[in-house]
């Protein structure tokens, strides 16, 4: 890709003033002269990846305060599971987090299954891994053909990348509507296994689809010769990682920011332990450290997806009878919490059972990672300019869905 | 040039029209710009993604790669000033519907709007938690629904299709079927005729269940396919991977 980028004149930004990002910066106190301008980003706009609004006070073009809101997207989620029984949890949270929707059912039965003594079989559990990391593949595919998209032009053309991912993206849908007959919203997890056995050739398909999608990574990596792209994402948005742990941070923000942390690796569940789990870990802290890091973790979920897919024992698929009653689980009085890794960090459920009520949660909580990325936003956002905040915020990647549940 | 005063049943016409009606030939010239314009307005509907959760994101499915609503001429545009419709795809809360409804204000006439998925349409299972709406009809009028949760990137391009159906009605002054709110049930609807077929035999005392189902018979019709539909057998699950 030749682009002659000597030829675009950029004059570079300085800040009026040296910049220590205050995120409780009182703008009373701030330079009386300076012509401060509010600008609300969000809760529609293009490039706020769902309902998310950020008021922005500007001077110039350089943000000197970021206050984030959420809560446009609020639907009660932990509210209506603690109403609903146990097998009847599982739908619900498939819109949690709508991008990576197997991994939400996995944490929450795997909570369930915690909290009920229930040992799953290992064929589910090879099934669920399976399913995790291709999820974390078509996850980290609409990652990035969104981030690409909020970059605007400096790839050549708004939406083309986008348009390159979703192509892949839909290989992994149709694995998955093949298994389970959505294309996502699957509900295929129930407490004690998973509910759609593998049908006969879809293996060969899941090789194809990896295999296509393998071959056609390499372009992506052309965007790291681009230019402009490094230009727009090389030093923009640092997270070192003190900040990063005192944020919360999880997943790949996290190893975007030198933080050798995977709970695949460190908390194994499901049968990781029995893989050789690679991670992906970045110094950087900026954009570009978090697209490498998620361009290493498709490449790694590719890996281990073929490795799953060809040793799947046989074996019952469930350990429970199938559901023939809405109360048919029941859990004694106690609490667990089990940390899976999603594709954007640390899906945590807590869930606490009481005596009263054995067939429903009696508080069901989530810890959504993407929450913690958003929080991030009064942090990383201060000093940068108004096009390097769209690029951070796509780096960061929040799904309201989860943020507000 | 005498202008009559506006003494006939069409007081909002410009007085030029009665002249106008007059010259020789410029009927046909008018009736072939009104289907020139009827034609363009049906395929250059640019879409304005109210895109708030789930249904967002087969949203965009819809607009990318491999359903692509380019090439209806749909364009997916991020302000509302430039846009003809809008699609709503996700739950709508309280705290965004006005401001659903103030980009729908923006919006400039004619307009339309395409309820995308069960929540758009009724509240889907959260239409019983306190801070969702029970459906965006409730904020702004609604032309179209596409029942799913979500729909599938086709269904909303059959939706996309009727709306351009209904417009191309309008447009020539012919009646326009009214759209029913499809009620939320207990159950989900599956997209299958033969079933939706029995279904609607089955409720045929209630007029709730019943404007759903033909809602949704509207929208998947089933096209004729020659020498009958090929029976699609269920795959048996041999219990073992290959
Ligand atoms: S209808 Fe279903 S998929 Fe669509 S926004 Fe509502 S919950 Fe999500």
């Amino acid at each position: 890709m030749a682009v002659a980028v000597e030829a675009v004149a950029t004059a570079p930004v300085v800040p009026t003033k040296a910049f220590v990002p205050d995120p409780y910066l009182d703008l009373d106190t701030y330079e009386a002269d300076a012509d401060l301008m509010t600008l609300s980003l969000g809760p529609q706009h293009p490039s706020t990846h769902g309902v998310f609004r950020v008021v922005l006070y500007l001077d110039g073009e350089i943000i000197v305060k970021a206050v984030p809101h959420c809560g446009y997207l609020h639907r009660g989620v932990e509210k209506l599971c603690e109403k609903l029984a146990y097998s009847n949890i599982t739908p619900v949270l498939d819109k949690n987090d709508y991008v990576a929707p197997m991994l939400n059912e996995q944490a929450a039965n795997m909570a369930f299954e915690k909290l009920m003594g229930i040992e799953v079989p290992l064929r589910a559990k090879y099934l669920r891994t399976l399913l995790a990391e291709l999820q974390r593949i078509a996850s980290h595919l609409l990652w990035l053909g969104t981030f690409a998209m909020d970059l605007g032009g400096a790839l050549g053309g708004g939406t083309s990348v986008f348009m390159y991912c979703f192509r892949e993206r839909e290989l992994i849908l149709d694995v998955f509507e093949e298994l389970t007959g959505c294309r996502f919203h699957y509900n295929t997890h129930h407490v004690g296994g998973n509910r759609h056995d593998i049908p006969p050739g879809w293996p060969k398909l899941v090789h194809e689809a990896l295999d296509t999608i393998e071959s056609r990574l390499e372009a992506y990596l052309v965007m790291l010769e681009h230019p402009i792209f490094v230009d727009r994402t090389k030093g923009v948005g640092t997270i070192d990682a003190q900040l990063a742990l005192e944020l919360g941070l999880s997943g790949p923000l996290l190893r975007a920011s030198g933080v050798d942390h995977d709970l695949r690796r460190d908390a194994p569940y499901g049968v990781y332990d029995l893989l050789d789990v690679q991670v992906a870990v970045d110094g950087g802290g900026d954009c570009l450290a978090r697209y490498k890091v998620r361009l290493a973790e498709i490449r790694e979920s590719i890996r281990l997806s073929r490795l799953l897919i060809d040793n799947v024992p046989q074996g019952p698929l469930s350990a429970t009878k199938p559901l023939n009653m809405v109360t048919q689980f029941k859990a004694a009085a106690g609490q667990v919490y089990v940390g899976i890794e999603s594709p954007r960090g640390e899906l945590g459920t807590w869930l606490i059972a009481s005596k009263d009520k054995p067939t429903n949660p009696y508080r069901f909580k989530i810890r959504p990672p993407s929450l913690h990325a958003a929080a991030a936003v009064p942090y990383v956002f201060p000093g940068h300019t108004l096009s390097d905040a769209v690029a951070i915020l796509g780096s960061l990647d929040p799904i309201m869905g989860e943020v507000d549940r | 040039m005498a202008v009559k005063p506006n003494e006939d049943a069409r007081p909002f016409e410009h007085p030029l029209y009665d002249y106008l009606e007059r010259v020789p030939g410029l009927d046909f010239a008018i009736t072939s710009v009104d289907k020139l314009l009827t034609w363009g307005a049906t395929n250059s509907m640019w879409i304005f993604p109210m895109a708030t959760s789930c249904c967002g994101i087969e949203f965009m499915a819809a607009a990318a790669s491999r359903v692509d609503l380019d090439r209806m001429g749909s364009i997916v545009r991020g302000t509302p000033r430039q846009c003809d419709v809008m699609v709503v795809a996700g739950t709508i809360t309280v705290k965004m519907a006005p401001r659903v409804k103030r980009l729908w204000d923006q919006m400039p006439e004619p307009k339309w709007c395409v309820a995308m998925g069960s929540c758009a349409i009724s509240g889907d299972f959260y239409r019983d938690i306190y801070s969702v709406i029970p459906g965006i009809d409730v904020a702004i009028p609604v032309d179209v629904y596409v029942p799913g949760c979500p729909p599938n990137p086709e269904q909303l391009m059959a939706g996309l299709i009727k709306l351009q159906e209904k417009v191309r009605l309008k447009r020539a002054g012919l009646p326009v079927p009214k759209e029913e709110r499809p009620e939320a049930l207990e159950r989900t609807i599956t997209p299958r005729i033969g079933r939706i077929e029995e279904r609607l035999k089955a409720s045929a005392q209630d007029p709730v269940s019943r404007a759903q189902l033909e809602s949704a018979q509207r929208l998947y019709v089933r096209v004729p396919v020659e020498g009958g539909v090929p029976e699609v057998k269920p795959a048996k699950p041999t219990g073992g991977a290959e």
